[in-house]
């Protein structure tokens, strides 16, 4: 009897070649032959999820079954990185080698996760994926990686894709990555593991038969949080192995910062248009009464309305109409230019809400722009340049959210925003999270009498709150 | 594609069943909307993205009808060809050399000496470039900036309305776990397409006839109602409407929620493919052959119908259809099933000669191409005829064999009776199987085959 394991759209596949008519077709069972769970016969063929792999191969190994399906590559990685572990680092990347190079490590932000997972690669020293949240995770870890192995780093996302020994990808794309190409990595990465379980993520660890893992995060999630979850994280990365809380760490690394809001005027010509806008806007919401009917949520049911009636309709484009204005008025402009002039020579990071503006200011400007546009090679360029004091000033629409270090930025300018109080926190978090405590500084550029400065004042009251 | 925010608002719920809110090809009202925008487009010949996209915003206005003007936007623009403008250096050198410059403002400062303009200037002077033409070079790479250099096929408004709503329908399977489809006849192109897109399917032969095809992914049958594969069966879905009588049975999970949801289609539905029909002929071995044939034995010259691709045999997790089927016109009992192996690569034979002895089937004759180092030893014990020949098969010894073997599996021919109908069904085989997904990399378009009438039959003619 011929017999192999082969890799299949993240699934594994038992192949028999012996004559067929000796397999019963209905349930593929043959009495020369004991098939173990977790394979199961289905649509003519023994399968199970790629994520077992490990726990067959021993059996596929005492009945001399042809492995097909690791197809990882040994590699000769370098680790050039000069920075030495912390303690704590240590520890987690000991715990994790005990636990047989499977779980989770969960360690507070800023704590240096990503230092310990490249060690974890250069201790498995083979093919690696790693999965990260977002697309600026995914660059961050394309220049990490670039830095600490001094070799060429696939990448995997919507925008580019190209499959190497090492790769990042996004939790998005990592299905289809993992369903080409599950079998060529040895370790499995996720970043931000707390991501994992949900709905459709998860898929990718299932199909995913790597025998190391290795998860990430500072908020693991609790028990009753993965109740409703389709897939438990200890499952799909194994338990976890290290854990740090937040209150040892905290306190050396936090700079201190000021926040300051500066308010800007509109122009008679644009107080007009934004008074047109404003009063077709408010008058519909007045009239329907929407917030009184509809509590806190009215604004998804203007947005419902427009989808059917004109006036709801043109309410709604009026409400756009307002927000565009407001973050391209000219009273902004003026108080960037004179921003970026009294800040010379300091590291500046500018936050607009739209990409037209962000481009608007690099263009006028003749600064760096990073948007979700920005190639990677042009964003490791524009952050090393900036790291490297070459550039003193980016700018930047929405995509510096997550988790990105941008190091020692001593100003962060926040031209238009969303309420949205996690944003914020992040935005301010990333200017303070320093080597050096210098005094951060974070200005909120704010159109006066307009409805930003009831946003502001949302943002301000959260904070103060939590 | 349309993306699914240009979908979610066109799906209705009723009941357990999903329907896509399609449009009236033929309202003039509608038909007024798409020769807008199909003019508007053109005039934005040479335009770049970004202009475009302000035109069309600006039609659009407060309109209602913006998911139908967006979702007809989309369709013309993924047709067309939008280009750079073609720079000596990459955009993002002339970036990286501008920006090394900044913040620079209009009036300059103590800290800042040089102004914009002076920048442009000594840097397109380094560049080989005028600063006008520097400042429009300086994001060339964006897609806003690219210049609508081909708007694609000459849609009639109703056709741009029937290709939107031939995506509207596609789109509603974004969210599909899987299909089910029903079809019975012409499958040729059927089977190409679940190939290419990577399909799982799972083949039974209906007793009238035909066969009903369940499409997935490999890893639906581990995660219930997997919605991984929505995007490759709404990828598929014009290569069903190539055939002539096809159902769709889709279980979808509508975005709006409210769990699974049935989305039913079938031939009278007036969506049409723009898809194409592929060619009759795989090689030109073949197209030679059935020539020769119909030349030599068509019509009434003998008693054999020569039958493209239309018998299937399927075998486990794989499938094989012969090239040719002969029927006798005078008992289409008696039926031979010739498989031409011409020139391919010694893996595909090797795969080719595993199927053959899989098949384990009797009335398959197989003219094998002697040049392909194969011996008559790869072929022993297969209870297939096999013929070798040089450079064509030679007709009159191909036909020979024929007759020999329908004489010795269905014994001599007699005079004809007109045999009654239920003779010609067959009880349907166990239920197999068919995951042609593996055979993509072997011949990328060879295996497509036509499903006969006739439910496949082997192993079973002695």
């Amino acid at each position: 009897m011929n017999a192999s394991v082969y890799f299949q759209g993240g699934t594994l596949v038992l192949h028999q070649s012996q004559d067929i008519d000796n397999i019963n077709a209905k349930d593929g069972t043959d009495d020369t032959w004991e098939v173990p769970a977790p394979f199961q016969f289905i649509k003519g063929r023994w399968r199970c999820e790629a994520y077992h792999y490990p726990s067959v191969r021993e059996w596929m190994r005492q009945r001399d079954i042809r492995n097909n399906v690791a197809r990882w590559q040994q590699l000769k990685l370098e680790l050039h990185d000069s920075r030495e572990l912390h303690d704590y680092q240590v520890k987690a990347l000991t715990a994790w080698k005990e636990a047989d190079g499977r779980g989770s490590i969960v360690l507070p932000t800023g704590a240096g996760k990503t230092l310990v997972a490249t060690h974890a690669i250069q201790h498995v020293n083979a093919s690696t994926v790693v999965l990260v949240p977002t697309m600026s995770l995914l660059y961050q870890w394309y220049a990490l990686l670039t830095n600490a192995f001094q070799t060429e780093i696939g990448v995997y996302y919507g925008g580019e894709k190209r499959v190497l020994p090492l790769t990042v990808t996004t939790y998005h794309s990592a299905g289809d990555l993992i369903a080409g190409y599950g079998n060529t990595f040895k370790l499995f990465i996720c970043d931000e593991v707390h991501h994992l379980p949900a709905r459709t993520w998860g898929e990718a660890a299932l199909m995913s038969p790597a025998p190391y893992r290795l998860g990430l995060t500072a908020t693991y999630p609790e028990e009753y949080e993965q109740v409703g979850s389709r897939w438990r994280l200890d499952e799909l990365i194994g338990p976890i192995v290290y854990r740090q809380g937040l209150e040892t760490l905290v306190g050396k690394q936090l700079a201190e910062y000021r926040t300051q809001r500066m308010r800007v005027e509109l122009n008679a010509e644009e107080r007009a248009e934004y008074e047109a806008a404003h009063e077709i806007y408010m008058g519909y919401v007045r009239e329907r009464n929407l917030p009184k009917k509809h509590g806190p949520g009215w604004l998804r049911e203007l947005m419902r309305l427009s989808t059917k009636d004109a006036r709801a309709r043109r309410a709604w484009l009026a409400r756009r109409q307002m927000l565009t204005l407001l973050e391209s008025c000219q009273g902004k402009f003026t108080a960037l230019e004179a921003l970026l002039r009294e800040h010379s020579g300091e590291r500046i990071l500018i936050f607009t809400e739209s990409n037209a503006v962000a481009y608007k200011i690099a263009q006028q400007h003749l600064v760096p722009v990073i948007s979700h546009e920005t190639g990677m090679a042009e964003r490791k360029h524009i952050l090393d340049a900036f790291q490297a004091g070459n550039y003193s000033v980016i700018v930047t629409s929405k995509v510096l959210n997550e988790g990105v270090d941008v190091p020692e930025a001593k100003v962060a300018i926040v031209l238009g925003g969303g309420a949205s109080k996690r944003e914020y926190l992040q935005r301010l978090g990333r200017i303070l999270r320093k080597k050096e405590p210098l005094q951060a500084l974070l200005v909120e550029l704010i159109v006066r009498n307009s409805i930003e400065e009831g946003k502001a004042q949302r943002r301000h009251a959260t904070r103060e709150k939590s | 594609m349309l993306t699914s925010d240009l979908i979610k608002p066109r799906l209705r719920i009723q009941g357990s069943s999903l329907l896509v809110e399609m449009v009236n090809e033929q309202n003039p009202a509608l038909q007024q909307i798409a020769r807008d925008i199909i003019a508007l487009f053109h005039q934005h010949k040479g335009q770049t993205w970004a202009a475009w996209e302000e035109a069309l915003h600006a039609y659009e206005g407060a309109s209602l009808d913006y998911i139908l003007i967006r979702g007809l936007a989309k369709v013309l623009a993924d047709a067309a060809t939008f280009t750079p403008i073609p720079t000596l250096l990459p955009p993002t050198t002339l970036r990286e050399r501008v920006f090394a410059h900044g913040p620079v403002f209009s009036k300059p400062d103590m800290f800042h000496r040089k102004t914009r303009e002076d920048v442009l200037q000594v840097v397109a002077r380094e560049s080989g470039l005028t600063p006008p033409e520097l400042d429009e070079m300086l994001f060339a790479d964006r897609h806003a900036t690219y210049l609508l250099t081909d708007t694609g096929p000459d849609w009639t408004p109703s056709g741009l309305l029937a290709r939107y709503n031939l995506e509207l329908a596609r789109g509603a399977l974004y969210w599909a776990s899987h299909i089910t489809i029903e079809v019975s006849s012409n499958y040729k192109d059927l089977w190409k397409y679940i190939k290419l897109f990577k399909l799982m399917f799972w083949a039974e032969p209906k007793p009238e006839g035909g066969y009903r095809i369940d499409l997935d992914g490999p890893i639906s049958p581990f995660v219930t109602s997997t919605l991984r594969y929505g995007r490759q069966l709404a990828a598929f879905l014009p290569a069903l409407l190539l055939c002539e009588h096809w159902q769709m049975f889709a279980s979808v999970f509508p975005p709006q929620g409210q769990g699974e949801k049935l989305y039913h289609l079938d031939h009278t539905s007036m969506l049409q493919s723009h898809f194409k029909n592929s060619g009759l002929f795989d090689s030109r071995l073949e197209a030679d052959f059935a020539a020769e044939f119909e030349e030599k034995f068509g019509n009434t010259r003998g008693h054999w119908r020569m039958l493209r691709e239309s018998d299937v045999l399927l075998l486990g997790d794989t499938v094989m259809v012969p090239d040719f089927l002969l029927v006798d016109t005078q008992d289409e009992r008696r039926r031979i099933l010739i498989e031409l192996v011409g020139f391919w690569h010694p893996n595909y034979l090797r795969r080719k000669v595993e199927k053959v002895r899989a098949a384990n089937c009797s009335h398959l004759l197989l003219l094998v191409y002697d040049g392909l180092k194969i011996t008559a030893e790869a072929f022993e014990g297969v209870s297939s005829e096999v013929i070798f020949f040089k450079q064509k098969p030679v007709l009159k010894e191909v036909m020979e064999t024929v007759e020999a073997m329908a004489e010795r599996i269905y014994g001599p021919r007699q005079k004809p009776e007109p045999a009654p109908k239920t003779t010609k069904q067959k009880k349907p085989r166990k239920r197999k199987i068919v995951d042609i997904s593996e055979h993509i990399q072997q011949r990328p378009d060879k295996k497509l085959r036509k499903v006969a009438e006739a439910p496949a039959r082997y192993g079973d003619t002695e």
